[in-house]
């Protein structure tokens, strides 16, 4: 059974007037990897920060490992950071760099010179130990940034949007060495970040914030497919949403009606986890419909091979094609949808009147209570 | 984008800025180093005279750049990086000396701390001699810690705050932190901010013609030379000797500390979070803060005193007829507002015209109007005074004793705080602003008139309060310069003192610093932010 190896409770915090913190309760288990994400102010640094230690704890309790470390200084929580512009040393080499942290604990020297020789050896560094900060790459910065965290052998390591500063082709690749670092090293780790790419590729847990409060705590999967809410829905991937009112809940789905038409969902619940909002008769509610979840038939199929359920006449507006898909803007229902095609054919464009199909099993139920 | 000059009046703009470049600047250094016969230059290493006035001169500048940049340290530190109780009363009285007279600490601390002083004789009843080395050490501290002050608080502040996290994660508390990381980071700071003082030092007049009494340096040596022996030529020869050392400070300050620094400059600045400091460190620094503060304070106190008693250290009556006598009938003020004045616009429209020039055009001798534009902050005034009144007191130029003289050495020695002003503004004015009207079908000089000046009225602003103020608060600029005809405030209190008359010395100063602080004042009224003084 995991363990919680941080524990944020309760936690609040101000910056003059606005609150930045509002009464945060986070877990997160040993040797994961968690994601903090979220728009910018939405306070996901600064928890980053307190954890860490730089701002104080006002309200709340902070625990790493069996410790309350509200009262603790930075350097003693055992929880190291990784910053977002990196803040090496700019008087200092690399080496330096890197042992800065042993030298102030005093380690014998040639302890100082195993340790540094194994962890630039983990991020491949070795050849830059000579050389000052501004003489080498944001890549390579960004990876003796690294090296002067996990020397320290910290229980946590605190990631601060450590990717924000480089170009789009190296954040991917060191997105998943990163990733393979992390399940190396198996160290209970922190990230925050604003982009949802990055936090669905490389997290156990995503808790996405907002106003400086958690929307959301779940697995990648759980927060694309089973958003909690519209802001989750709409922050992580792209969403169509279509409000209605549901007609009837039964083994065969739930029905619901909007602007006179149907829509069938039988949104499928992996095993052990019931939905956490099954929907009532009745209710108002958002369907949260995937880009993807949708697809173009230019002649319906004969009725039985569709079941005759989620076919909806409609017209392409528009389109961008991305590689490795297209993305169609159509209409439907009286409302805009953005349908994705993968693997299109090459000059096989949808246009004009067509048909849409909207997975029932794809489809994610929100109740309105909750928006 | 720099274009090259093409259009008539442009040219005649750019030709006239050389010219007066060549005849203002140029001209009078030159001068300087001519006047002396080979036979001057080689008699100073016989002189003992001189050789003893340059080891002056030299262990005042380590002894006085030292202290100010150290105390200027801790204020910097203290301000920007502590939870200090008083930061921002500390840094307000800080900043009081860059508005004053730097001659101004001397004289009231002959007020307050001299055989007849205020607090020496008459609170403590002791008998101290203030005049000597250790007088103008403890002046020129006090007169020169701020302008450390204030460039090194700029670098701290600059200094990433995330950098000192990543220290104190990583470990590092307290003093380690201090020192293996703040105070590293701060060196080439230090470095520049000590250099700074030190140029300031060397070229000080004011401070050692009042207190420093027999013990001369090279600038009040040069002074002495033509008062007394009106050897010019030994004058010359003496702020050649000044000008070398300053000259070198000068150079290294811009060309070798500018390019060590580590500031970079990040587009987002993280909120800095004042750490807690320690209860022993806070009270160290609050304690050597607060008394520095008081010794600032003690020099305004000592003028004002000084202006409203009849006898300063037999008759302590109040009396106003100082400041009546003043107010009334003293021509030298009405001189130094006017000369000040006139002084303070001309160099500000001069400096920002090359300013414009330089960062917006292509001509020939960018690169010298650049050069030369930035000289005289190098040059010594005792420096420039002497090569003004070679150059321009003899036919065919005879200015002696003409308010024309004084307002030309004002203008010109002030061009180079104002033109690094005006570069600064234009870097920031984004080029294309210009190239849109220039695509719109605006010549050179319209632009300039209606899209740079607009947005240049703030620096220009800034400038001309700033060379106003240091022109009515020089001294050494003028004082080879003066006569009876032309004299100006700063000129007259340095005679009265001499001679004795503190009390009318006094009541001078105090309405020179209520002009100096006023027109700050007045400045910041109107024009609120868009003011910016040391940009250093």
């Amino acid at each position: 059974m995991a363990q919680a190896h941080v524990i944020i409770r309760e936690v609040s915090k101000c910056f003059g007037k606005t609150k930045v913190l509002d009464t945060i309760s986070l877990e997160i288990e040993k040797g994961s990897f968690t994601t903090l994400l979220g728009p910018s102010g939405c306070g996901k640094t600064t928890l980053l920060r307190t954890i860490a230690g730089f701002y104080d704890v006002e309200q709340g309790e902070i625990f790493i490992g069996e410790k309350k470390v509200n009262d603790v200084p930075s350097h003693l929580r055992n929880a190291v950071m990784v910053f977002q512009d990196y803040a090496l040393f700019p008087h200092m080499n690399i080496r330096e760099n890197i042992t800065y942290g042993l030298r102030i604990r005093k380690m014998p020297q040639d302890e100082i010179e195993k340790k540094l020789e194994t962890t630039a050896g983990y991020l491949d560094i070795k050849n830059l130990l000579d050389r000052t900060p501004g003489e080498i790459s944001g890549g390579q910065q960004q990876r003796v940034a690294l090296a002067r965290a996990l020397v320290m052998e910290p229980e946590v390591l605190l990631l601060d949007e450590p990717l924000s500063n480089l170009d789009a082709k190296l954040r991917v690749s060191i997105r998943a060495e990163l990733r393979q670092l992390q399940q190396r090293l198996k160290i209970t780790t922190i990230y925050v970040t604003h982009d949802q790419a990055e936090a669905l590729a490389m997290s156990d847990t995503i808790a996405i914030m907002k106003g400086g409060k958690i929307m959301q705590v779940g697995s990648p999967s759980d927060v694309y497919y089973r958003p909690d809410n519209a802001f989750v829905a709409s922050f992580v991937g792209t969403v169509n949403f279509i409000d209605g009112t549901v007609r009837s809940v039964s083994d065969e789905g739930v029905e619901v009606e909007t602007g006179g038409t149907t829509i069938t969902v039988r949104e499928r619940q992996p095993a052990g986890k019931p939905a956490a909002h099954p929907p009532l008769p009745g209710e108002k509610i958002t369907l949260s419909i995937r880009p993807e979840s949708i697809r173009i038939v230019e002649h319906p199929a004969p009725a039985a091979a569709f079941r005759d359920e989620n076919v909806f006449r409609g017209t392409i507006k528009d389109y961008i094609f991305e590689g490795s898909s297209i993305r169609y803007w159509g209409e439907a229902l009286g409302k805009e949808l953005l349908i994705d095609v993968f693997n299109p054919v090459e000059n096989a464009l949808h246009t004009g009147d067509v048909w849409f199909r909207i997975d029932p099993e794809r489809i994610h139920v929100i109740p309105q209570s909750i928006t | 984008m720099k274009h090259r000059v093409r259009e008539r009046p442009l040219s005649l703009l750019i030709f006239f800025i050389v010219f007066c470049l060549l005849a203002f600047v140029v001209y009078p250094i030159v001068e300087v180093f001519f006047y002396p016969k080979a036979n001057d230059f080689v008699s100073v290493f016989h002189n003992a005279r001189y050789m003893r006035t340059a080891l002056n001169s030299l262990m005042m500048l380590v002894l006085s750049t030292l202290s100010a940049t150290f105390i200027g340290f801790i204020f910097a530190y203290t301000v920007t990086r502590t939870d200090v109780p008083g930061r921002k009363a500390f840094k307000f009285i800080t900043l009081l000396p860059l508005f004053s007279p730097p001659f101004m600490v001397s004289f009231s601390y002959i007020m307050m701390f001299g055989r007849n002083g205020l607090i020496t004789k008459g609170f403590l009843g002791l008998d101290v001699n203030i005049f000597g080395w250790h007088g103008l050490w403890l002046a020129q501290t006090i007169a020169f810690f701020p302008v450390a002050f204030l460039v090194m608080e700029g670098v701290l502040q600059s200094i990433s705050p995330m950098l000192e996290y990543a220290g104190r994660n990583l470990g590092a508390n307290g003093f380690t932190l201090f020192r293996t990381v703040t105070f590293p980071l701060a060196r080439p700071g230090v470095a520049g901010a000590a250099l700074l003082v030190a140029i300031q030092v060397l070229a000080d007049f004011g401070n050692p013609i009042m207190i420093s009494g027999g013990f001369s340096v090279l600038a009040t040596e040069a002074w002495m030379r033509v008062e007394g022996w009106a050897d010019i030529a030994g004058a010359a020869v003496l702020s050649i000797m000044l000008l070398v050392p300053s000259l070198v400070l000068f150079f290294v300050q811009r060309y070798w500390v500018g390019r060590k620094s580590y500031v970079t400059v990040t587009g987002k600045m993280a909120q800095v979070n004042i750490q807690k400091t320690g209860k022993v460190m806070k009270w160290v620094l609050f304690t050597v803060c607060a008394a520095v503060s008081l010794l600032v304070l003690l020099v305004y106190v000592g003028l004002i005193v000084g202006a409203f008693v009849n006898g300063w250290g037999y008759d302590w009556t109040f009396t106003t007829r100082y400041i009546t006598e003043i107010a009334t009938r003293s021509k030298e003020l009405v001189h130094s507002l006017s000369y000040s004045a006139i002084a303070g616009f001309s160099s500000a429209l001069f400096s920002m015209t090359a300013a414009f020039l330089v960062s917006r055009k292509k001509f020939p001798g960018r690169r010298f109007v650049d050069f030369t534009c930035m000289l005289p902050a190098a040059l010594p005034g005792i420096f420039l005074g002497i090569g003004y009144s070679i150059g321009f007191t003899r036919p065919p130029v005879d200015l002696y004793g003409t308010a024309t003289i004084i307002i030309l050495s004002m203008i010109f020695w002030n061009i180079s705080t104002g033109y690094q002003t005006g570069i600064g503004a234009f870097q920031q004015i984004s080029p294309s602003f210009s190239e849109a009207a220039s695509n719109l079908g605006a010549g050179s000089l319209r632009i300039f008139r209606e899209i740079e000046i607009p947005l240049i009225k703030g620096p220009f602003f800034s400038s001309f309060i700033m060379s106003f103020i240091r022109a009515i608060t020089t001294l050494s600029v003028i004082v080879f310069l003066s006569t009876s005809k032309n004299a100006v405030a700063t000129f007259s209190i340095m005679n009265l003192v001499s001679d004795g008359f503190y009390g009318k010395a006094a009541a001078l100063t105090c309405v020179l610093l209520v002009i100096s602080f006023g027109t700050i004042g007045l400045a910041k009224l109107i024009m609120g932010k868009q003011v910016q003084f040391f940009k250093v």
